[in-house]
């Protein structure tokens, strides 16, 4: 099964994915197509995924802001109305005990009956008063009107007296009383006749405070509550602790105004928290406000529609990559059937080039083997004359001359033989030091005659400091021989031929072949290394002499460049590097294959 | 046998000598030089029968050599006689009315022959 898939997986893979044809590799215009497929997916996904995803988390931000802020400002108007319901009750209560001490004579308060009445009177107009008592300014409750008998009750110690004595005014806690019912007790100082103080006290049930509290809580995930400043929890909670339990949340920290913060609650939520410290205008309070709610609730709407878009952009990223990739891919296969075609017809063009030296070559030794080998034919044909026509047996002398003559042409020939064979042998890829001089003079060998003749002045000027390099003779040698033959081809007779050597830095070693022939017009120039390009007569140029040449050139690390101008001759110039297999090494790792 | 005045013209003068030696045991009578120069010179003042030309000579090509012949001598038979002739050269040689373009190395035997066609040929 999971053989099969492969079969089928390797289908699909492109053909550049098989890049294996060693021999070609040194053609290739790109050493290594997997490589640039993936840079080119990578490059092209990153321009076009960056800016959607930067586009989307500038989205998401803005929304989150937007939504946080709405959030904070629906909470705060919760808070900031409840807090005013909550001043007003109590204010209202505060304001019907002030005006009671006002209008009521003391005597009248003290006595039950009459406070009793009060009572029913409040009730009727407030509701929510569980009882009303009058103590005087030693602590000692005088009046009491309620369901409870407390008459001479001593409240001297309680926090409420000592507290109202201070402030005129004093609101409490809700707490558990007697009753176990909580209740909260506001009180209001007044004065006798006589001058000395009392105290009006009245209980309130919460009853109502908590209902209009509930009345402002809109939605499941907000709790309204009232805490007590030292954070002790005064009405129903949901979420955050039982009544007159410690709050599980922080007290918030003192502000006359209401407030909204974002925090984090003890089981890791997300909350808004809107506070308010409730003051009213005649005494303080020990309540502050509190408005919870729980974000990941409030904000549904918006996260099931951050869900829709993340599932769009998901789609959207995974189109752009198949996309991206069927493209590169196609294009990339392009390119490397392109470029393999043309390695393939450089391989093939280099291969035709070696045979057509090679044969060039051998036409070139056999012309120079003729002369040798004539003075052999005739020498020995005047030895044979001199036995068969002179019949001079005796005179050995003129004998072993001529037969030195013979040996001295043959070895003309063994000479030039040995030359061809040498220059032959160096046809093979190996790396060797090779001495400059050397291989110019066994290039120029082939020349000389022509030279000759046609009186050509070839000028060799190789410094004694260039150092022996390490490259491939034979490629060298015939890189040198195509542009020498390519000078001579160009030259009139009596023309100049310069090779000149010099070394280029510490590492490179450049070769000058320059000519002062017929040179070549510009437009040419730029066209002179490019396959069947030629400026000879029809038939006389393959045009692939100097393709060639700038291949085997490459091959060997280097570089090839021409400078020319017609009628004054052309220049050509090879850079090599002094340690070929260094910058071969360098140029693969540099590549990385 | 006739007596053939014969000219070899050829850098290579070890070729030319030999060549010379050989003529003259089968009864030619030979003269020797080796570049163009100096054979224009020897045409100037003797009768020949044949000339024998190398075409890379050190002074003039061959080519121009038989060129300059022809200004005032039409009828010498010339014998085109090289190592590195081309089809180029050969074309050429002819045209200027060379008798025959040969390739080195030359048989003796087969330049006897033609050495007697030329003697049967009318003066």
């Amino acid at each position: 099964m999971i053989g099969r898939f492969r079969k089928v997986l390797d289908l699909l893979k492109p053909e550049f994915y098989h890049q294996t044809s060693d021999h070609l590799n040194p053609y290739f215009t790109f050493p290594d197509y997997r490589k640039i497929w993936g840079i080119g997916i990578f490059v092209l996904a990153a321009a076009a995924l960056l800016p959607l995803m930067v586009v989307t988390l500038i989205y998401y931000q803005l929304i989150q802001k937007s939504v946080d802020s709405e959030l904070i400002l629906r909470t705060e108007r919760v808070a900031s109305n409840a807090r005013r319901a909550v001043t007003f009750f109590l204010e209202e209560r505060l304001d019907a005990l002030r005006f009671t001490v006002n209008e009521i004579k003391y005597d009248q308060l003290a006595n039950p009956i009459h406070l009793a009445e009060i009572l029913r009177n409040l009730k009727l107009g407030f509701g929510g008063l569980t009882d009303l008592s009058v103590i005087d300014h030693t602590g000692i409750q005088v009046s009491y009107a309620g369901p409870f008998k407390m008459e001479g009750k001593d409240y001297s110690k309680q926090t409420w007296f000592v507290e109202c004595q201070k402030h005129n005014f004093y609101v409490s806690e809700i707490f558990r009383g007697y009753r176990d019912l909580p209740h909260i007790i506001i009180t209001v100082k007044s004065f006798r006749l006589d001058g000395a103080h009392f105290i009006l006290r009245a209980t309130l049930e919460t009853e109502r405070l908590i209902q209009t509290l509930a009345s402002y809580e809109t939605g499941e995930h907000a709790n309204i509550i009232l805490v007590s400043r030292s954070g002790i929890i005064q009405t129903p909670s949901k979420y955050y602790g039982g009544i007159f339990e410690k709050m599980a949340l922080p007290v918030p920290e003192y502000s006359p105004r209401t407030e909204t913060v974002m925090a984090i609650d003890g089981q890791r939520r997300s909350i808004i928290v809107g506070y308010a410290f409730i003051s009213t205008q005649i005494a303080d309070t020990p309540f502050i406000l509190m408005v919870i709610k729980q974000k990941a609730k409030m904000m549904g709407i918006w996260l099931d529609l951050r869900v829709k878009i993340n599932w769009f952009v998901g789609f959207a990223i995974m189109a752009i990559i198949i996309v991206i990739t069927i493209t590169c891919t196609l294009m990339v296969n392009k390119l490397y059937l392109a470029d393999k075609a043309k390695a393939e017809a450089m391989a093939a063009m280099e291969q035709n080039n070696q045979l057509a030296s090679i044969g060039q070559l051998a036409a070139g030794v056999a012309h120079e083997i003729n002369n040798p080998l004539a003075l052999i034919n005739e020498t020995a044909g005047y030895v044979k004359d001199l036995f068969v026509i002179k019949k001079q047996y005796s005179k050995d002398d003129e004998l072993l001359e001529n037969i030195d003559y013979i040996l001295e042409a043959v070895e003309r020939c063994g000479t030039i033989t040995g030359q061809l064979l040498g220059f032959a042998r160096k046809f093979d890829v190996k790396i060797q030091r090779v001495n400059l001089n050397e291989v110019i003079s066994d290039v120029l060998v082939f020349h000389n005659k022509e030279a000759e003749y046609r009186n050509v002045n070839v000028f060799v000027d190789i410094p004694k400091d260039i150092p022996e390099i390490e490259t491939d003779r034979g490629k060298l040698q015939q890189v040198l021989l195509n542009l020498v033959n390519n000078a001579f081809q160009a030259v009139e007779n009596g023309c100049n031929l310069d090779i000149i050597a010099s070394p280029e830095g510490a590492n490179k070693v450049s070769i000058t072949i320059s000519d002062n022939g017929c040179g070549m017009p510009e437009e040419d120039l730029s066209k002179i290394f490019e396959p069947f390009f030629t400026t000879k007569e029809r038939g006389k140029g393959t045009g692939l002499g100097l393709t060639i040449t700038y291949g085997l050139v490459k091959k060997l690390n280097g570089t090839i460049s021409v400078k020319s101008k017609e009628r004054e001759g052309t220049t050509f110039i090879i850079t090599l590097p002094i340690r070929m297999q260094e910058e071969m090494s360098k140029n693969e790792n540099s590549v990385g294959r | 046998m006739k007596q053939y005045n014969l000219l070899i013209v050829d850098d290579e003068q070890r070729f030319a000598d030999m060549l010379a030696r050989r003529l003259n045991l089968r009864g030619c009578n030979c003269d020797v030089c080796y570049s163009g120069r100096e054979a224009l010179n020897i045409l100037k003042r003797k009768k020949l029968h044949l000339i024998l030309l190398d075409l890379h000579l050190p002074d003039i090509y061959g080519t121009e050599v038989l060129t300059r012949i022809r200004k005032y001598d039409e009828r010498t038979p010339v014998i085109i006689v090289t190592g590195h002739g081309t089809e180029k050269d050969r074309r050429e040689c002819m045209q200027q009315g060379a008798h025959a373009f040969m390739h080195k190395p030359v048989g003796i035997d087969e330049l006897m022959t033609i050495l007697a066609e030329i003697g049967e040929m009318p003066a």
